[in-house]
């Protein structure tokens, strides 16, 4: 035998990263000209954090300024702009966008098994829509602000001597951001399903998106509409809104909510998405009621358009009309009930996993059980002629936009988060970090349904003394609340430079996106997925790729 | 930033406008401020609807508890428990039972609302009206001339309506206690109406007064919060004394008259007309009256217009009283006055006391 060279097995050169769509193409113009859906849900994640982080800090600034009976901070003038930028930053640049803008997505079409949306193109431009509605945003802020507060109820919208055009503007290019989002699901949805992914086999985040997008399509154009008859009231004194001229105020009331009721599922129904995946994936087990929970999305968004009137119990309507708006209102809350039920139906049972994501979802379905509760107190009319306009109302709908969709939002991005860059956050930091927040978030907003059902009024810059302990209560909940906010956008921005790998099937999941590789390639799937099983069948799940580190 | 965080911090000088009004008590279970009116519907729904949401709130918070104790994950790859994912029955009595419950609330917030909608005869007959302006709040009386400003008085167990109304942008009349929220809309009237009682016991000697709190519930700009106003729950005969309406007796001394004059001049006289000699929509009151060498006071001559035609008079009460009644009959024969016209006032709004305090103020500028 002549002496051979021994073959090594280990290679001696370091191997080359898997190509993944952060790698795959490098320079600003790959991103900033891309079309993979991945790569736009990563930009919109950092536009809306982005956006969340300023709309935060305003809150914090409204409630340190609400420390004193007397206002600690600013002028009247002053408070109420900021507590208007509050609202319409959070509202406009972050609730209405953020979940399906960036986890939508970047999981959409993983999920039906496609390699990108319907319309990539469309996509990109959505997303610029989105970033020119934050400049101008920006820009009315640099232009002097608006204090209308986030309705900008008429007469006072169009008699208020600031950037009121401005904005208006912003929330315009906002709205066909929205719009077109939307048309790419729907599209998406119905046209680049894999073989095999039947309507029914479909997982719920889908359906929810489904139905969100409707929503976005058929209601977002009459917001854009009655902000530019503002605009147009403002410019060129035509008399619709402007008692003056022999408009009508209550008017604008009914244009403003028959979009802003629509418009708060478009926020909410994402949020119920991630839920319905998240307790199935950590507790292992299908939804109890696949089809209630999905049918329910769409009665939700069909019902939303019948109950705006709910928002103006006090106008003066006719008898009538309250008996419509009251009755369907209570009506709407029943698929709601039902879905809450079938999620904690779904944890019974279950192998539940107390890991962060599954906290976060547990803080969610405790914390949309108040704030869900809470909008059937305020139903009834001759209660809500009592309660509205008071921080009654400010809490509730905190509970389901805050403590429910941002905390979704939370989960969301921690259970796709190791599928998206492959690398986990601190396990441990993130468990104290939604600890702390469900602290905060319980400390802030609890104390003021005391508070409003006692009878203290909304958007006030000076109060009655008798508030004080309440309001200061709720301050110090604040500023727990952001302290939890800035540890997990710590630990999540620290992972993306020093944390562990993830693994490649991190928390179990069986749907389409828990296929990909970790994080995904370009188009998405080596070959075309053909979908064989029922959606939610965990006997499918390959545990080796629990145990095995992403490539 | 133009404009935007360069005003100075909120530091008044003057106490707030509910500086002095003692909080309402707070009703038995704690979330709302004691009932003083009749709408009892108010307090009972809310406690009903809070009490079936606590118990929905402790069933599912309660199932999740154990489940994350009982069914927790202990080791990697254990299965669940069960894949049940139907359950017949129990989707059933969660669908129907919620259903049930939500129809009986909005029946029962139904008919409170229609009970608080339509104004009762009694309270008909004793109509106010609340002005709402930014900031402030006027109200006007239905059997007594002289409104009130930034507060009312009501008449303990006699129910009142208030007709509402704007004159700017939208503000909301809310009285905590009475349970009522109207919004007051620009271009049309609103109503509402309540019983007022008193809710807590009569202490001390003097008349019994319950003063409650009515905030503006429609935010309207940059006091906002500042537009308050007082409620007070009063007795019939301490009302008919009209203690929003002190005016000096006859026989009190004359600087009181001439005070009281000038406070009425403050409130109605002043956007018009100047006490300086200064120009505005009406002449000014400077120089009326002089002086003579007995410190008696005689009113200067002017010169005015009688039914077109210039005539010169001399300035007396009788002119006076003539001008504010009807201050067509002798107007000022000077542009811009001759051109503009005066509010009306008359009898009703200004009576002739009070015509007697304004002369009394005129006369203590002469010069």
């Amino acid at each position: 035998m002549t002496t051979q060279t021994p073959v090594i097995d280990a290679p001696t050169t370091p191997q080359a990263p898997r190509e993944d769509y952060l790698n795959c193409s490098k320079g600003f113009m790959s991103w900033a000209g891309t079309l993979d859906h991945k790569r736009i849900g990563l930009m919109y994640l950092v536009g809306v954090g982005i956006a969340f982080l300023c709309g935060g800090l305003f809150a914090l600034l409204v409630r340190l300024h609400l420390w004193e009976p007397e206002g600690m901070l600013f002028s009247n003038v002053d408070y109420n702009k900021i507590f208007t930028l509050h609202g319409a930053f959070m509202v406009f640049l972050f609730v209405i966008p953020a979940i399906p803008g960036s986890i939508g997505n970047m999981v959409l079409p993983l999920m039906v098994g496609a390699k990108d949306v319907a319309l990539p193109r469309l996509n990109l431009l959505s997303f610029y829509l989105w970033l020119s509605g934050a400049v101008l945003a920006t820009l009315a802020i640099i232009m002097g602000g608006f204090d209308t507060g986030w309705t900008f109820y008429a007469p006072y919208s169009i008699y208020t001597d600031q950037a009121v055009v401005t904005i208006g503007l912003a929330i315009f290019i906002l709205g066909f951001s929205s719009i077109f989002t939307g048309l790419n699901f729907i599209v998406t949805v119905h046209k680049l399903r894999a073989p095999g992914m039947t309507w029914f086999r479909l997982p719920l985040f889908v359906w929810a998106l489904y139905a969100t997008s409707i929503l976005q399509v058929l209601a977002t154009p009459v917001l854009g509409i009655t902000v530019l008859l503002v605009a147009f009231e403002r410019l060129y004194n035509i008399g619709i809104f402007d008692p003056r001229l022999g408009g009508d105020p209550v008017l604008f009331e009914h244009f403003f909510w028959f979009y802003s009721h629509p418009a708060v599922y478009i926020m909410v129904l994402p949020a119920f998405g991630i839920v319905s995946e998240l307790v199935s994936v950590h507790s292992r087990k299908p939804l109890f009621g696949y089809k209630l929970i999905a049918f329910s999305s769409l009665a939700i968004a069909i019902i939303s358009f019948l109950v705006w009137g709910h928002h103006m119990f006090t106008s003066g309507q006719s008898t009538y009309a309250m008996f419509a708006f009251s009755f369907l209102t209570f009506f709407v809350a029943i698929p709601t009930a039902i879905k809450e039920f079938s999620w904690v139906a779904t944890v019974w049972k279950g192998s539940v996993a107390l890991n962060s994501p599954m906290l976060y979802t547990l803080a969610f379905l405790v914390i949309f059980a108040i704030g869900g509760l809470t909008g059937v107190i305020l139903g009834a009319l001759n209660v809500d002629l009592h309660l509205h306009d008071t921080y009654f109302v400010v809490a509730h709908f905190h509970y389901v936009m805050m403590g429910s969709i941002a905390l979704a939002f939370f989960a969301g991005l921690h259970h796709w988060w190791p599928k998206m860059f492959g690398k986990m956050y601190n396990e441990a930091l993130a468990k104290v970090a939604c600890l702390i927040i469900f602290v905060g978030f319980n400390l802030t907003f609890l104390p003021q349904f005391i508070m409003g059902s006692r009878g203290m009024p909304r958007r006030y810059a000076s109060y009655v003394p008798e508030y004080a302990p309440y309001h200061q209560a709720s301050t110090i909940g604040a500023l727990i609340l952001g302290a939890g906010v800035a540890l997990m956008v710590f630990y999540l921005v620290s992972s993306l430079f020093t944390g562990k790998k993830a693994k490649e099937n991190q928390w179990g999941g069986v749907t389409l996106d828990w296929h990909t590789a970790t994080p995904p390639v370009h188009l998405n799937f080596d070959e075309e997925p053909k979908v064989i099983h029922e959606v939610y069948d965990y006997s499918t799940l390959d545990m080796e790729s629990l145990q095995r580190d992403a490539t | 930033m133009i404009n935007f965080l360069t005003q100075e911090p909120q530091n008044p000088q003057e106490p707030p406008p509910w500086d002095g009004v003692a909080p309402p008590e707070i009703d038995t279970w704690g979330q709302l401020p004691k009932l003083a009116s009749d709408f009892h519907d108010v307090d009972g729904l809310f406690y009903f609807t809070y009490a079936v949401c606590i118990f929905f709130f402790v069933l599912i918070v309660g199932v999740l508890a154990y489940s994350m104790v009982a069914h927790r994950r202990k080791t990697w790859d254990q299965p669940a428990l069960s894949n049940f994912t139907h359950n017949t029955p129990l989707e059933v009595i969660w669908t129907v039972i919620p259903l049930i419950i939500v129809m009986i609330m909005f029946a029962w917030g139904f008919k409170g609302s229609l009970d608080m909608t339509t104004t009762p005869q009694a309270a008909k007959t004793n109509t106010y009206k609340a002005t709402a302006k930014q900031w402030n709040w006027t109200f006007t009386y239905p059997n007594h001339p002289t409104p009130s400003f930034g507060e009312v008085y009501v008449v303990a167990d006699k129910p009142v309506q208030f007709y509402l109304e704007s004159t700017d942008v939208l503000h909301a009349f809310y009285v905590p206690q009475m349970r009522v929220k109207r919004d007051v809309i620009p271009g049309r009237f609103q109503s509402v109406w309540f019983t007022p009682h008193f809710t807590r016991e009569h202490t001390g000697d003097g008349p019994r007064i319950e003063t409650m709190h009515l905030f503006c519930a429609e935010y309207c700009g940059q006091d906002h919060s500042r537009m308050y106003a007082k409620v007070h729950v009063v007795e019939q005969d301490y009302f008919d004394t009209a203690p929003w309406d002190q005016w000096p007796a006859d026989d009190a001394p004359l600087e009181d008259l001439v005070k009281a004059g000038e406070g009425l001049y403050k409130q109605q006289c002043i956007s018009c007309h100047s006490v300086d000699g200064s120009p505005g929509t009406g002449p000014s009151w400077k120089g009326l009256f002089t002086k003579d060498a007995n410190g008696e006071y005689v009113g200067r001559q002017r010169e005015v217009l009688v039914g077109g035609a210039p005539q010169t008079i001399t300035v007396d009460d009788a002119y006076i009283t003539e001008s504010i009644y009807d201050p067509e009959a002798k107007k000022v024969a000077e542009e811009p006055y001759v051109r503009n016209a005066m509010s009306v006032f008359k009898p009703d709004t200004i009576d002739e006391r009070r015509v007697k305090g304004l002369i009394a103020f005129m006369k203590s500028l002469a010069d």
